[in-house]
């Protein structure tokens, strides 16, 4: 049974018609006209147990008001929703137990208190037992390396620090389902590495659950096996990123660095991209000509130091995606989710 | 596990995040000290210039103000304030996240910090000492002033709330606040007593609930109410107490629902 599982998911806001201008404002303050506008116009996915899901899209796209469905603080308009076995906005309490949140830009921590006055009110909140609760702070004091500052308040730590004392709190009560939102925004390299070994651990060792939302797809390319793709309120692409990056890989770019000064360059068979002083890129179809090849035809007409071939980046796919639509060159109508086992 | 082991908890961090700010609590003990000793003087002045009314001596007038000042310090903190800053920037979804009554969680954060500075309020009261003589009753009308304070600090806290969840319609709230807090500190008798109103306003103000929260403990305190009245006083600040939680509990319900419906 999937342990999230929503059908036709809808949300429709509806918010008051706006006119513009001072006239306009006033008359905004009596009228009741509105617009409606679908956040989530149709989003229908199902995730196993243990999976841990990139749940990408364009800002507006209706990944956070998805998100908030499915932790019990939105109502649908219309469409299903079950997570573990209960419906959210039904039994928000219940369901709250059963799931962790962790949002990047907003802390859950006290802001005043040392870190382990948090942890210690996340024990009481959730009636975490003794025995579970030390374990936990243990294991995640460990995997966070946060005992230098457990007993700093929390307003004196940097961001990184926060955000580890923020996942542990999202943690401490062992939920099966964890919402990660921008986990790692503004986090410098070392503590973003520090973050994905940490959720890759707990999903591989708990076999927790992970909803991944993120505008970093860097997070998504080291985590995730499958993706969830959302844009204007529908799921354009559900499956591996494998899979996306094959279709969308047939494309390369070869990287020339050229020894001599060309007011113009131009080879047959390859788009040519950009150039940075002596760096020319070059964008080629690898279904249509091979990579030798076009060197070949390169290194003849030109005088070439270094040549590398670059391999597209699951941004660069995604941007694409964003730009064109998703179109998938296997199947005729619309995409068929792939899911992953 | 109790069910309220959460909320207890609540109650101690509060208490622990208000003793942080250690330079706060002393420039309050200062400024409660100057506040005490100025109000002697006005009433000191007033009774002066017959102003006073018949019922009270200047005395009772000066402990009666002293005390409405000591209370307000428990009074005037709000625990449900911290809804408008959730609502407006959208920390109330996380939470929401929380198997937990909201409600109950910021009457004990109040709480916590309500007992911080009751503690707090006894060496101000021992130095206020110094400075005015404050009249203090038997044992039998410290303890009826007791519960009925504890009646007024509930209506109160269902003030507070009821003010502050407005927030979650107009987001703005500050005006409302403002008129609120004002009135009813106005017409429960914190600034002046309400024998001060005359005649038939007098009747209306002693009868609204702002009296119930100020006025009635007060009024117990300085013995301007017998024994014989404290059953009558008590019960109808009681009846407002369930009034106000009744309507509280059906606006929050609202609220909540206006939450999950629109997205806040």
């Amino acid at each position: 049974m999937p342990i999230i599982e929503t059908r036709d998911l809808r949300k429709v806001f509806r918010a008051i018609k706006r006119t513009p201008g001072a006239l306009g404002a006033l008359r905004t303050l009596f009228s009741r006209e509105y617009v409606e506008r679908a956040a989530v116009e149709s989003v229908t996915m199902q995730l196993e147990e243990g999976e841990l899901v990139g749940y990408i899209g364009p800002n507006g796209a209706g990944k956070s008001t998805t998100i908030k469905m499915l932790t019990g603080i939105l109502v649908p308009t219309s469409g299903e929703v079950r997570v573990a076995g209960l419906v959210p906005y039904l039994e928000r309490k219940r369901n709250a137990r059963n799931i962790g949140v962790v949002f990047g830009q907003r802390s859950q921590l006290y802001w005043d208190l040392p870190l382990i006055e948090s942890f210690e009110l996340l024990r009481a909140i959730y009636s975490i037992p003794r025995d579970r609760y030390q374990k936990n702070l243990a294991d995640f004091t460990e995997l966070l390396e946060m005992s230098d500052f457990m007993n700093t308040p929390v307003r004196q730590l940097s961001l990184g620090q926060r955000m580890r004392g923020d996942f542990a709190a999202a943690m401490l009560h062992d939920p099966r389902i964890v919402f990660l939102d921008e986990p790692t925004i503004g986090l410098d390299v070392v503590a973003k590495e520090a973050i994905r070994t940490f959720i890759a651990r707990v999903n591989s060792e708990r076999g927790t659950t992970f909803i991944l939302t993120t505008h970093d797809l860097a997070d998504v390319e080291r985590l995730c096996r499958r993706i969830v793709l959302i844009d204007k309120g529908r799921v354009i692409y559900d499956g591996a990123i494998e899979h996306i990056k094959e279709q969308y890989g047939t494309h390369r770019t070869l990287v020339v660095e050229l020894c001599e000064d060309y007011p113009s360059f131009a080879v047959e068979g390859g788009e040519f991209e950009s150039r940075v002083g002596a760096t020319v890129r070059v964008r080629f179809d690898r279904s249509k000509i091979s990579a030798d090849q076009l060197i070949r035809r390169v290194t003849e007409a030109y005088c070439v130091d270094d040549v590398s071939i670059e391999e597209p980046e699951l941004e660069s796919i995604i941007r694409r995606i964003y730009v064109e639509g998703y179109t998938d060159p296997g199947a005729a109508s619309a995409p068929q989710p792939t899911p992953v086992s | 596990m109790n069910a309220f082991d959460p909320y207890v908890e609540f109650a101690r961090k509060a208490f622990a995040r208000e003793a942080t700010y250690r330079v706060e609590v002393f420039t309050n003990v200062g400024s409660l000290l100057l506040r005490v000793y100025l109000l002697r003087c006005v009433w000191t002045a007033l009774y002066g210039q017959n102003a006073a009314p018949p019922n009270i001596p200047l005395h009772a007038m000066i402990t009666y103000a002293t005390v409405a000042l000591l209370m307000s310090l428990i009074l005037e903190i709000d625990g449900t304030r911290a809804i408008r800053e959730k609502v407006r920037e959208g920390g109330i979804a996380t939470d929401l996240m929380k198997p937990i009554s909201l409600p109950l969680y910021w009457f004990s954060d109040g709480f916590g910090q309500t007992v911080f500075h009751a503690v707090l309020i006894v060496p101000s009261l021992v130095l206020a000492l110094l400075f005015v003589h404050v009249d203090v009753p038997s044992p039998p009308v410290l303890g009826a002033f007791a519960i009925s304070f504890v009646f007024g600090y509930l209506v109160n806290f269902c003030l507070n709330f009821l003010m502050n969840v407005v927030a979650f319609w107009t987001l703005e709230t500050f005006a409302i606040q403002l008129m609120v807090r004002w009135a009813a500190d106005l017409l429960g008798g914190q600034i002046v007593p309400l024998d001060f109103f005359p005649g038939i306003l007098g009747k209306i103000v002693e009868n609204l609930p702002f009296a119930a929260v100020y006025s009635t403990p007060l009024r117990i305190y300085i013995g301007e109410l017998p024994p014989s009245a404290w059953p009558a006083a008590i019960a109808a600040q009681g009846l407002w107490f369930l009034l106000f939680a009744g309507f509280s509990m059906l606006v929050w319900r609202l609220a909540e629902r206006r939450v999950v419906v629109q997205g806040g």
